[in-house]
């Protein structure tokens, strides 16, 4: 009788802890699975390999709009794609990554048939110093944690082994936004790559390292907003950086030069870079290649330095047919910037290719004719009106 | 037992007096330890005694940088408001990309930089009230006789090709609307087809039509708001006193009627 009752209350423990564990596992955070078909496996038609966009999904949340955004590259006739994996985002706490997200924005871009350039940035909370009166963003790197840094870059070039062998170190050092507002360092950044290429080499040998991807700017020394990419690149040098990449990422803009405007130091301009690879053969780094992994123009009906949507898209085409006519040093030309997942509210939003809302802008159309050899030669608007 | 129930009812009387007694007590103690909430002071909440701005002066009419000092509504505005708080004020150009960060970290204490309020970054900011409404307008002739957008149907639109414009415009035909749809490259030649009587109505944004009509005085137009895209200050979120006094600074020029003498002289 008493064996009978313990059983019977042992059977009902155990039923509610049963339901207990069902109850949790239920209620237990996790990421939402939207369970998107990768589809066939696709190749990008076009006759431009040098064609290549910034895409932004790292914030995009909707799996959908991510597959649909490299649909959309590879319609396009954009082989190569530059995306950014957020440090922050894939180690949230020491030691404990979470690939979930750029796993699936990997699995969508390879099954379309992209190439990848990966950038590395951005710093998880654990890594940066906690300053409440101060708050560090989140482009603080301590130098106590460029170690940390350079593991996940390590991680990161492990697990895309096979899927990834292009990747940048940071983002615009040469910037003291960039570099969490602080007095930039070529010494410091080159000490952070040499960390990051070590470990990248140890996990991929085949991975290209690229540093650099540095801003456009004319700020000399002793300027708080950073110091131009010229000086910058010289200081890496002396600073040793030459044994520690394997190309240049560079950003360059037209602004509102047409993209043959000659190049100066005191002028912002596409051929900008041409300086920059002056600096490499001064350097004797003159084998190395580049790859710009940043360009374009803006059509902003008032930003100080857009220019017309007509103008954007002929001097975009422009610049692919300079590039692919003068500069045998460059690997790929990469636009500023496919899609922002959401729009900024203001003048940047003008960069993209096409609107948060997948709207398809002038330039898209422009470049895909180029890139896959069409000739629509149609405006998608009205000529100016005139007086009748 | 009636004893009882009167005995019980008097306890009853007594607790439902001194539940609103204790209550007057207390706000009146509370009056006393309590004082009245005052306005935050200015040198605790700008404890450099000064305020710095951050401005991204590369879009006219709002900022504009000329190489010697930097000029527009926003730098107008922002110095009226460090006058309201007898501050001197300082600016700093940032690019837009870096704006957000130059506040999180301390470079600037407010930003004012044609910056719409965007409820995805309002975990690290505070917006003041709004100085500004840039959404889109439907322009037409002062002498069109129609009176709403609902009469439009079969009109002729003119609006700036792959913009928010059309954007409203696909709204439109998609709620059964039937349109003409005059595409322009630029949203000035959306005007131009309105004021050459070439389309009926235009729609751009309220900064566009603003320009507009003070560069063509001659001609008569109207226009009715159809979204919202309100610009305001912003600051960090931490810093709730330094907030209150800027937002009260608005609300002073905004009543005043300085605000809109700001905005007229801009647009």
């Amino acid at each position: 009788m008493i064996i009978r009752m313990l059983k019977h209350r042992l059977r009902r423990i155990a039923a509610l802890i049963a339901l207990l564990i069902i109850a949790i596992a239920l209620a237990w955070p996790r990421p939402l699975v939207d369970h998107v078909p990768l589809g066939e496996q696709q190749i990008v038609q076009t006759d431009q390999p040098l064609v290549c966009v910034h895409t932004l999904l790292e914030n995009e949340v909707q799996e959908a709009k991510i597959k649909r955004s490299l649909q959309l590259t590879r319609e396009l006739g954009a082989s190569t794609i530059v995306q950014f994996f957020p440090w922050a985002y894939a180690e949230p706490a020491p030691g404990k990554y979470d690939w979930f997200h750029a796993d699936r924005i990997v699995r969508h871009a390879r099954r379309q048939g992209l190439r990848i350039i990966a950038r590395l940035g951005l710093v998880p909370a654990w890594a940066r110093p906690s300053q409440p009166d101060s708050p560090t963003t989140l482009n603080f790197l301590p130098e106590q944690s460029f170690d940390d840094f350079a593991r996940y870059a390590g991680a990161f070039a492990e697990r895309y082994r096979d899927a990834i062998d292009v990747i940048i170190i940071w983002n615009e050092p040469n910037l003291s936004f960039e570099w969490g507002y602080r007095p930039v360092d070529p010494a410091a950044y080159t000490r952070l790559l040499r960390a990051s290429y070590q470990q990248i080499k140890a996990a991929n040998p085949d991975a290209q390292v690229l540093a650099g991807a540095l801003a456009p700017t004319l700020e000399g020394a002793g300027s708080a907003a950073g110091l131009n990419e010229l000086d910058f690149l010289t200081g890496m040098y002396q600073a040793g950086a030459a044994a520690y990449f394997d190309a240049l990422a560079i950003h360059t803009y037209g602004f509102r030069d047409p993209p043959a405007a000659e190049p100066a130091p005191e002028r912002l301009n596409f051929r900008r870079a041409e300086l920059l690879r002056e600096t490499m053969i001064a350097q004797g780094d003159g084998d190395k290649p580049a790859f710009i992994t940043e360009s374009g123009w803006n059509d902003h009906p008032r930003w100080a330095a857009a220019v017309r949507p007509s103008q954007r898209s002929a001097y975009t085409i422009q610049a692919f047919k300079f590039v692919a006519a003068n500069w045998t040093w460059v690997e790929k030309l990469c636009l500023w910037a496919f899609r922002y997942p959401a729009d900024l509210l203001s003048y940047p939003d003008y960069f993209t290719l096409i609107s948060a809302d997948f709207t398809m802008k002038p330039i898209y159309y422009a470049l895909q004719d180029y890139a896959r050899g069409w000739e629509r030669n149609e405006n998608p608007w009205l000529p100016p009106p005139r007086e009748s | 037992m009636a004893a009882a129930a009167a005995r019980k009812l008097s306890r009853r009387k007594a607790l439902y007096l001194a539940i609103p007694m204790a209550a007057a007590l207390a706000a009146v103690l509370a009056g006393v330890l309590v004082p009245l909430e005052r306005p935050p002071s200015i040198s605790s909440a700008f404890p450099a005694g000064a305020i710095v701005v951050g401005v991204d002066a590369s879009y006219p009419p709002f900022a504009l940088d000329d190489g010697d000092s930097m000029r527009g509504l926003d730098i107008d505005l922002a110095r009226a408001i460090a006058a309201e708080l007898d501050l001197p004020v300082r600016f700093l150009n940032i690019g837009f990309y870096a704006l957000h960060d130059a506040l999180i970290s301390g470079q600037v204490d407010i930003l004012v930089s044609a910056l719409r309020i965007d409820p995805a970054r309002m975990d690290d900011l505070r917006y003041t009230q709004s100085y500004f409404d840039n959404g889109l307008v439907l322009v037409r002739a002062a002498d069109d006789p129609l009176s709403d957008v609902n009469t439009l149907t079969n009109g002729r639109i003119a609006y700036e090709y792959a913009s928010s414009a059309e954007g409203q415009v696909r709204v439109w035909e998609e709620n059964g609307q039937s349109i003409a749809r005059l595409p322009y490259e630029l949203p000035q030649y959306a005007l131009d087809a309105l004021r050459l009587g070439q389309a009926d109505a235009a729609i751009v944004d309220a900064t566009t039509a603003r320009l507009y009509l003070s560069a063509q005085r001659e001609w008569q137009a109207r226009y009715e708001r159809l979204t919202h895209e309100p610009y305001a200050i912003a600051l960090r979120i931490d810093r709730a006193d330094a907030w209150q006094l800027v937002d009260a600074a608005l609300e002073t020029l905004i009543e005043s009627g300085e605000l809109a003498r700001i905005i007229d002289k801009w647009l």
